[in-house]
């Protein structure tokens, strides 16, 4: 057992677990954030994305020993029930959840798309870049369309630092 | 011109006034014949882009099969919504070029050129407008082409719907800026010889040869270069690079654990999956995106010709044939350190579909002493692989591995790399591990 510090959705934790333990576990098991999910475990889903200092990655491949310092992000961060972040929004003006098992790492994977644009690094990702950013998720329900039509919304719809449009 | 010296005129004058005729006259005639090896004229513009009924459709289709062998998309087409629209930036030692917009818009694309314009390109590297094209553009492959070929491609692109989009400018490193510069590369480099079949060879065989050379341009990949960025003849298929990978030896030097059968390579080229062999990665997978919409039997001709250099392969004793897992490092290794560390990221992200966890997924997933990449003669390929992972193309089923360059520190890609070049080929360690991981992070 290693204690590790990790920054999840801005706040700290320290955590006592084996280096080979996937990030995925610790999330859900050790820090109670259930948004990610365990789909197949092999990197082959998406159900368990979350960002890694930006970048979005599976995180049942992410043993916790390699996490390091940089800045986990969760479906958690994105908002609340009550007061849903941009994406979050996208996501249910667009009704792109049927089971949604899938959804809180679309959403992660939207993300770090989005997030670097919103900073105002970067153009408006087109279509074609959302479709190709989309790529590793999966969805068994088969609403790729909606999802892919949110993230546009969102993306439309971002407040953009610097006031680039 | 006659030479000053001979002038009568000139006779009295003193040596050292001769002298600088003498020279002058010299830079002229080099000025004259630079400009003329480097000037070419325009092509008249056709006033319309010729109509889909100028053509007839077996021809436009034979053009549609045809292009698709010349994987003329990997690099004109960006976004697959938009084919053929270029905007494909390609790193070169000498600059990054950008693709071209080859659909029939009158303004960005080819819509003004004639036949004859198109040929001109094809055969000579020439746009229709007379500057030169850069060798990123594999004309000297495309020179050899036959003309009916050339035509066929030619009805295919002109009957594309037109699309509008500019081509971007390229970022050349000087002095490559200045396009007539390429005409002392034609020299070097550009072979204007029409193809020659082999009379000794089968008919499949010359098909195949006439397909990977003048079409396919197998061998802009597959054959080195020389420091002027031309392909070294003399070592036909000895392997070459592309786009920052390792590009295999394709004869005698194939540094594939197992050997080849030629249907294992036909099936390569058509899916981009050997069964229990190789899996396309890198710029080979825009080449079998492309080779799946071109006539299995001209695959075959290819797979036979590739496999005729590639049976040229030694047999050897390799790791690939011992199944199981990949062991543990040995207490007496004289890299321990970095060994244990390799083989903890083997077992935590390698092996639960490589290895132990294959029966978990589909077992597609190739055991690791199988893969040529670990028998490469330096480390960019699996680096490559490791840190991209391999994604289908748009909208294709196709094998998938996840990209680890967001989960890995360099550290441990360097160490996973060692730990699977010494325990799972079972090779001489490559060098420069470290740089090769800090370079393929480079965009």
């Amino acid at each position: 057992m290693t204690t590790y510090h990790l920054r999840v959705n801005g706040r700290d934790h320290a955590v006592d677990t084996d280096p080979d333990t996937p990030l995925l576990y610790v999330l859900r098991n050790d820090l109670q954030l259930n948004g990610a999910k365990f789909g197949c475990g092999l990197g082959q889903c998406g159900a368990c994305t979350v960002t890694l200092g930006g970048e979005s990655v599976m995180s049942c491949l992410v043993p916790v020993s390699v996490v390091g310092d940089r800045a986990v992000g969760t479906v958690e961060g994105l908002g609340t029930t009550q007061a849903p972040g941009a994406l979050q929004q996208a996501f249910i003006a667009e009704q792109a959840a049927q089971c949604g098992y899938c959804i809180a790492g679309m959403m992660m994977r939207a993300q770090s798309l989005l997030a670097p644009y919103e900073q105002g690094k970067g153009a408006k990702p087109t279509d074609a870049e959302i479709r190709k950013h989309m790529m590793p998720n999966l969805c068994r329900c088969g609403t790729h369309m909606r999802i892919l039509r949110a993230v546009r919304r969102a993306a439309d719809a971002l407040p953009v630092k610097g006031g680039k449009a | 011109m006659a030479p000053a010296s001979l002038d009568p005129a000139a006779r009295p004058r003193p040596p050292k006034r001769r002298r600088r005729l003498i020279l002058l006259a010299v830079l002229v005639l080099l000025a004259l014949s630079a400009f003329a090896i480097m000037w070419r004229p325009a092509i008249d513009p056709q006033t319309a882009a010729p109509a889909t009924t100028d053509f007839d459709a077996a021809t436009i289709e034979r053009g549609q099969r045809l292009a698709a062998i010349g994987t003329c998309a990997a690099c004109h087409t960006v976004d697959a919504s938009r084919p053929y629209a270029g905007g494909r930036a390609l790193a070169t030692p000498f600059g990054t070029v950008y693709s071209t917009n080859i659909t029939p818009d009158a303004r960005t694309g080819i819509g003004q050129w004639s036949e004859a314009a198109f040929t001109r390109a094809l055969r000579e590297g020439v746009s229709r407008d007379g500057h030169l094209l850069y060798p990123a553009f594999p004309y000297d492959h495309y020179t050899q082409l036959a003309q009916d070929d050339i035509r066929a491609m030619y009805a295919y692109f002109m009957t594309r719907p037109a699309l509008a989009a500019p081509a971007h400018d390229n970022e050349m490193t000087f002095p490559f800026g200045f396009r007539p510069l390429v005409a002392f590369w034609n020299i070097l480099y550009l072979k204007r010889e029409p193809w020659q079949p082999d009379a000794s060879q089968s008919a499949e065989w010359n098909r195949g040869a006439y397909l990977s050379v003048a079409l396919s341009h197998c061998t802009a990949c597959h054959t080195p270069r020389t420091k002027l960025g031309g392909t070294d003849f003399s070592r036909h298929l000895d392997g070459g690079e592309a786009e920052g990978w390792y590009v295999p030896a394709l004869n005698e030097k194939s540094p594939s654990p197992l050997p080849w059968t030629r249907e294992h390579l036909a099936e390569y080229l058509r899916t981009g999956i050997a069964p229990d062999h190789a899996v396309a990665g890198g710029p080979m997978q825009a080449t079998v995106e492309n080779l799946r919409l071109a006539d299995p039997k001209d695959v075959d001709a290819i797979a036979t010709y590739i496999h005729s250099y590639l049976a040229k392969a030694p047999q050897r004793a390799t790791r690939a044939s011992i199944p199981g897992r990949l062991p543990a490092p040995a207490a007496s290794d004289p890299d321990l350190a970095r060994m244990q560390a390799g083989h903890a990221v083997y077992v935590n992200s390698c092996a639960r579909c490589h290895d132990l966890g294959r029966e978990a997924t589909s077992g597609a997933a190739l055991q690791l002493q199988k893969a040529v990449a670990l028998y490469d003669p330096d480390p960019r390929s699996l680096i490559r692989i490791v840190r991209q992972g391999i994604s289908p193309p748009d909208g294709e089923p196709a094998r998938w591995m996840p990209a680890f360059g967001d989960i890995l520190s360099d550290e441990q890609t360097a160490a996973l790399a060692a730990y699977l070049r010494r325990y799972g080929a079972g090779q001489p360690q490559w060098e420069h591990i470290d740089d090769q991981v800090k370079k393929a992070k480079q965009p």
